[in-house]
C-alpha cells in the first residue's frame, strides 16, 4: 500500500506528518496523522490510536490537543485517524453533522447506501494498524486505543471486541451507551438497520457486560459541565454500573471546570484545550502499559497496565510479615 | 651513652662522607647505628688509627678538606668509581641520621620521665622524712615531759623530808632548852621532878633514828632513745602506692582491673586494695556509708568482680612490709561498664535508603554515649563483611544511612569512661520497602490494634467513658484513627493496606502534628482515599481539606498500595490485585508526614509493610 506524505512538521524533537492512502476497506483516499517521536529513529516505539470525535478529521486532534510533548517525552509513536470515509458522494453524507461524513461511529455499516464505505471498525482495528506497523517503526505487539466523544466510544468498543489486542485503553467524554441515546441510536439505526441486536456489538456498555477476555483497565475523564452528558448522549453512568456489576475495571473521573488547571471546560467539543492535563494522563496511561522504561515528569502519575496474560500474572501478595 | 661519644659519632659520619671510609671501630656505643654500613671497597685509612676519631667538631659541619690536612687530595676526587657507591653511602648515612633523631627523641622521653620519677620520690622522700623528724620531736617532748614529772616528783619527797626534819629539829630543840631550863632551876625539888620525865624524853628522843638518807635519788633515769623504733620507721614503707587511672576497655559489667605501682625498692609482702562504691547520694552520717571491701593481693594489680554495672567506685590501695602498712594511696575513680541497652523493636523503621533504631538505655543512670554497630548479612553479603560502627551517639535514637535490598545485623553498645558495654541483643533489618509500626499513644479510644501490631479494629461497643476523660494529647479524639511511624526519610516509601469489601475506611498520610480532634483529610494535613459504604453503591473519595475530586471505581479494591514520593511531591494509591492506578495527590510535603489509617464504622484493615515497592508504584 502506498503512503504519500502530506505534510511534514518538525514538532516537539519529533516529526507530525500526516499521509493519505488509498484505503480497501473505505475504499477510498483516507489520510491520517501520525506523530513520530524522536526515539523512532533509533527503536521500535508502542502505538497509540487516536480516535476523534463528530465532525473532526485527522487535524483536529494534532492542532489543538498538544499531545507531540508528551509523546516526544515517552517515546509513543500517535496515530489520529479520520473519523470517516471521504468523497465517496454517497447521497445524504453531507446532511447531518452526527451522522454520514465526519460521523462514522466507528462501525462496520451493513445497511445501504454505506455498507460499502462505512467500514471504520475495519480500517481502525485491522488496515490502519497493518499499515502503521508496515511503514513505521512501531513494535506490534504494543498498540493502545483512547478517544474522545464519538471516538471514545470507538476506542471502547476496539478494546471490548478485540480482548488482549490492545494493552491500554481510554476516553474522554466518551459515548458509553450508544444504543440508549439519541447520537447512537440515529447512527446505528443508519448503518446497523432496525434490529437492536445488531446494535449490541457495538455498544461499549452490552460488550462490557458481557467482556471475557485479559483485564482491562479503563480510565475515563468527563468534564462534569459538558452539555452533552447532561442531554443524556454519553450515559457514562451506565456504563459505570455495568463495570461495577462485572467487575471491569474502571477508573471514571468527573472532571470540574477549572480556569487554572485548564480543566475540560463545557463545551464538549472544545475540551480539547482543557484536556491537555489529562491527555498527558492517558497518554501516560498508554505509555506505562507498554512498559516503557522511561522516567515520568515530576507532576504526572499514571497507572500501569499489564502486558502479561492472564496466566502469568504473578501470585496474589500473601500476608507478609515484617522481618524487622 | 656521652655527648662526646655522640660528637664522635656526628664527626665519624661526616669523615665518612669525606673520606669515603667504613669503620667497625666500637666507640660508637649505640651498634645499631652501625648496622646498616656496608663495607665500602674503598679503604683508605687504616681502621685502627684512633687519630681518626680525635678530631675537634666541625661548627659548620661541612666536611673538612681532612683529605687536605692528610694530604691525599688525589683519592677524594676519584669520582667516576666513586659516584654510585656515594650514593648508598649517602642513603646509609641519612639512615643514620634518622635513626639518630630518633635516637633523640627517645632519649629526651626518658630523661623527661626520669625527671618525672625523681620528683616524685624526691616529694615522697622529703614527706617521709618528715614524718620521721616529727615523731622524733614528740618523741622528745615526751620525754622531757616525763622527766619534768619526775623532778617534780623527787622536788616533793626532798622537801617532805625537809619538812619532817625540820621538825625533829624543833622538838629535839625545844627538849634541849626544857633540859637546859630544867638544869638551870634553882629549886631542887623541881629540878628532880621534872629531871626525869625531860630525860626520859630525851632518852626516846635520842632512840628515835634520825633518817637522813635522801628520800630520793639525785639522778634521773634516762632511757636511752628507742632507736629500734624510729629505724623501723625510716624503714618502713613510707612511699605511698599509686593506683593507675583506668586502662580503657579493662572493665566489663561487673569487674574492674586495677593497676597500681610503688616507685620505690622496698620489698612488699603484700597489697591490700579497698574499694566502694560511689553513690549519688551519700548521707551525712556515717552508717548508711556504703560498704568498704578489701583484697589482699601480692601483685600490683587485681581484677576486682562481682560489682554492679555502670557504677563508679573509690579505689584506694596500702602496701605492707614487715616493718608496718603504707599510708594509703590517694583515692582513684574507677568506673565499670554499663549494660547493654535494649533495642526497642516496635519502635524501629526502615526504609530501602535507612534505618531509625531506638532503644532503651538500659541502665538506671546516665551513659557518656552509645555506640551503633552494624553488619550486612544475607546471601549477597561477603563473607568477612565489615561492621560499621556509628559513634559518640547522644540520644536513644539513631538514623542510619544504609543501601537498599540488602539484610543489615544491627546492636547497640552503650559507653562511659570505662569502656562499651558489651552488644545489645541484635535487630535484623532489612532495606526492602518501608517498615514501621503503628504508633499505638495516637490511636482513638475506641481502636484496638492487634498483638502483632499491624491490624486495627474498630469495635461495636460503647465508648468507655474512662477513656474519654483521659487527657491523652496524641490520640485521636473523633476520627477513630491511627498514626503509623514512617522513617523521616524524604524518599519513596509504599505500603499496602488489606480491606474487606464492606469496611468503611480512611487510608492516606498526615502530618504528626495533624489536629487529632479533626477527621483525616477534613484538613489542610491529612491527605486519604475513603471508602463509604451507600445502600446503593460503593462511594470513593480522595480527601484533602475537605475536597475530594469525583470519582468512580467499578471494582472495589480490598488490598490498596500507597505510594508516597517526597522527592516528586505525589502521592498515589493503587488496587494492587489489579495494579489498577486509582489516583494521585500532588503536593509538595513540606514536614514529614505519617502513615494513617481510619475507621469510620466498625471493621478491621490491616496493614503491609517491608514490601518492595512495584515498578508500577513509582513510574
Amino acid at each position: 500500500m502506498a503512503l504519500t506524505q502530506v505534510s511534514s512538521n518538525r514538532c516537539a524533537g519529533g516529526f507530525q506528518k500526516v499521509f493519505e492512502h488509498e484505503s480497501t476497506e473505505l475504499k477510498c483516499k483516507m489520510k491520517f496523522a501520525v506523530y513520530l517521536p524522536p526515539k523512532a529513529e533509533t527503536d521500535k516505539c508502542p502505538v497509540m490510536y487516536w480516535l476523534s470525535g463528530l465532525t473532526c478529521t485527522e487535524q483536529n486532534f494534532i492542532t489543538k490537543a498538544g499531545s507531540q510533548v508528551p509523546a516526544a517525552e515517552h517515546g509513543l509513536i500517535v496515530v489520529a485517524p479520520d473519523t470517516s470515509p471521504r468523497g465517496c458522494n454517497i447521497e445524504g453524507e453531507d446532511e447531518n453533522w452526527d451522522f454520514g461524513t465526519g460521523a462514522g461511529f466507528y462501525v462496520n455499516a451493513t445497511q445501504d447506501p454505506w455498507k460499502t464505505n462505512y467500514r471504520m471498525y475495519s480500517y481502525i482495528t485491522e488496515e490502519l494498524p497493518k499499515l502503521i506497523n508496515a511503514n513505521f517503526p512501531t513494535d506490534p505487539d504494543k498498540m493502545s486505543i483512547s478517544g474522545h466523544s464519538m471516538g471514545g466510544h470507538g476506542a471502547l468498543i476496539c478494546a471490548l471486541k478485540n480482548p488482549g489486542k490492545y494493552k491500554a485503553v481510554s476516553a474522554f467524554a466518551p459515548i458509553c451507551n450508544p444504543m440508549q441515546c439519541p447520537w447512537g441510536q440515529k447512527a446505528f439505526s443508519g448503518y446497523l438497520g432496525p434490529d437492536r441486536s445488531a446494535w449490541e456489538a457495538y455498544d461499549a456498555t452490552v460488550l462490557a457486560a458481557a467482556y471475557c477476555g485479559p483485564q482491562l483497565d479503563v480510565l475515563i475523564d468527563q468534564g462534569r459541565d459538558d452539555q452533552f452528558l447532561s442531554a443524556s448522549q454519553l450515559l457514562p453512568d451506565n456504563l459505570i454500573a455495568v463495570c461495577s456489576e462485572k467487575k471491569v475495571p474502571v477508573v471514571f473521573r468527573l472532571q470540574p471546570v477549572s480556569s487554572n488547571t485548564r480543566l475540560l471546560t463545557d463545551q464538549h467539543d472544545s475540551c480539547m484545550l482543557g484536556l491537555r492535563p489529562q491527555l498527558l494522563l492517558h497518554l501516560l496511561l498508554h505509555e506505562r502499559s507498554h512498559q516503557a522504561p522511561r522516567q515520568v515528569p515530576q507532576r504526572l502519575i499514571s497507572h500501569h497496565r499489564r502486558c502479561q496474560s492472564p496466566a502469568e500474572r504473578p501470585p496474589f501478595p500473601g500476608n507478609q510479615i515484617p522481618q524487622l | 651513652m656521652d655527648l662526646h661519644d655522640i660528637r664522635g659519632g656526628r664527626l665519624d659520619v661526616i669523615t665518612e662522607e669525606a673520606e669515603e671510609l667504613s669503620r667497625e671501630s666500637t666507640n660508637m656505643a649505640d651498634g645499631g647505628l652501625r648496622a646498616a654500613r656496608g663495607v665500602s671497597t674503598f679503604q683508605r685509612f687504616s681502621v685502627d688509627t684512633d687519630e681518626s676519631l680525635c678530631f675537634e667538631p666541625c661548627e659548620d659541619g661541612l666536611p673538612s678538606p681532612i683529605g687536605a690536612e692528610r694530604g691525599l687530595h688525589g683519592d677524594v676526587f676519584e669520582v667516576a668509581e666513586a659516584e654510585s657507591d656515594g650514593v648508598t653511602i649517602r642513603k646509609q648515612l641519612q639512615g643514620k641520621v634518622t635513626e639518630m633523631e630518633n635516637f633523640a627523641s627517645h632519649l629526651e622521653e626518658i630523661f623527661l620521665t626520669v625527671e618525672e620519677n625523681f620528683g616524685r620520690q624526691e616529694q615522697h622522700l622529703e614527706q617521709h622524712y618528715n614524718d620521721v623528724l616529727q615523731t622524733l620531736s614528740q618523741r622528745c617532748d615526751d620525754r622531757a615531759a616525763g622527766l619534768e614529772e619526775e623532778k617534780k616528783g623527787k622536788l616533793e619527797a626532798l622537801y617532805k623530808q625537809l619538812l619532817a626534819c625540820g621538825q625533829a629539829m624543833d622538838v629535839s630543840k625545844e627538849l634541849i632548852e626544857t633540859a637546859q631550863e630544867v638544869y638551870r632551876c634553882p629549886d631542887e625539888r623541881l629540878f628532880l621532878k621534872a629531871v626525869m620525865p625531860t630525860m626520859r624524853r630525851i632518852e626516846e628522843f635520842a632512840e628515835e633514828q634520825v633518817d637522813l638518807t635522801l628520800a630520793t635519788s639525785l639522778e634521773f633515769n634516762t632511757p636511752l632513745a628507742n632507736l629500734p623504733d624510729v629505724k623501723t620507721m625510716m624503714d618502713s614503707i613510707n612511699i605511698v602506692p599509686v593506683i593507675n587511672p583506668q586502662t580503657p576497655n579493662s572493665a566489663t559489667q561487673t569487674s574492674l582491673r586495677v593497676c597500681w605501682s610503688l616507685f620505690s625498692d622496698d620489698t612488699v609482702e603484700y597489697y591490700e586494695l579497698y574499694y566502694r562504691p560511689v553513690l549519688e547520694d551519700t548521707p551525712a552520717d556515717s552508717t548508711c556509708a556504703p560498704h568498704v571491701s578489701k583484697v589482699r593481693v601480692k601483685e600490683t594489680h587485681c581484677m576486682v568482680t562481682d560489682l554492679l554495672p555502670n557504677a563508679q567506685y573509690e579505689l584506694w590501695v596500702t602496701a605492707t612490709n614487715t616493718t608496718g602498712i603504707s599510708p594509703a594511696s590517694e583515692k582513684t575513680l574507677y568506673v565499670t561498664v554499663p549494660s547493654p541497652p535494649v533495642i526497642k523493636q516496635r519502635e524501629c523503621a526502615s526504609c530501602p535508603e535507612a534505618a531509625l533504631i531506638r532503644w532503651e538505655s538500659g541502665n538506671t543512670d546516665p551513659v557518656d554515649s552509645y555506640t551503633v554497630e552494624l553488619r550486612e548479612t544475607g546471601t549477597g553479603a561477603p563473607e568477612s563483611a565489615i561492621a560499621e560502627s556509628v559513634v559518640a551517639v547522644p540520644t536513644c535514637q539513631c538514623l542510619i544511612q544504609l543501601q537498599a535490598g540488602r539484610r543489615y545485623l544491627i546492636c547497640v553498645r552503650a559507653v562511659n569512661i570505662g569502656g562499651p558495654s558489651s552488644r545489645s541483643e541484635v535487630i535484623s533489618v532489612s532495606t526492602t520497602g518501608t517498615l514501621f509500626s503503628l504508633l499505638e499513644d495516637t490511636a482513638h479510644p475506641c481502636l484496638c490494634i492487634s498483638e502483632d501490631g499491624f491490624t486495627i479494629f474498630y469495635g461495636e461497643e460503647e465508648l468507655p467513658i474512662s477513656a474519654m476523660a483521659l487527657e491523652d494529647n496524641n490520640a485521636f479524639t473523633r476520627c477513630v484513627a491511627v498514626l503509623g511511624g514512617l522513617i523521616p526519610v524524604r524518599g519513596r516509601h509504599y505500603w499496602e493496606v488489606e480491606v474487606d469489601d464492606g469496611t468503611e475506611f480512611r487510608i492516606g498520610v498526615a502530618s504528626e502534628d495533624t489536629e487529632r480532634n479533626s477527621y483525616l483529610g477534613a484538613n489542610n494535613t491529612s491527605w486519604c482515599m475513603r471508602h463509604i459504604l451507600t445502600p446503593a453503591r460503593h462511594k470513593y473519595e480522595f480527601l484533602h481539606n475537605g475536597w475530594s475530586p469525583d470519582l468512580r471505581i467499578t471494582v472495589n479494591p480490598v488490598r490498596i498500595g500507597v505510594a508516597l514520593d517526597y522527592e516528586r511531591g505525589t502521592l498515589s494509591f493503587f488496587n494492587v490485585a489489579l495494579e489498577q492506578h486509582l489516583h494521585t495527590f500532588q503536593c509538595h510535603f513540606q514536614n514529614h508526614v505519617q502513615p494513617c489509617f481510619g475507621l469510620d464504622n466498625p471493621g478491621a484493615l490491616t496493614v503491609h509493610t517491608g514490601i518492595e515497592a512495584p515498578k508500577y508504584a513509582f513510574a
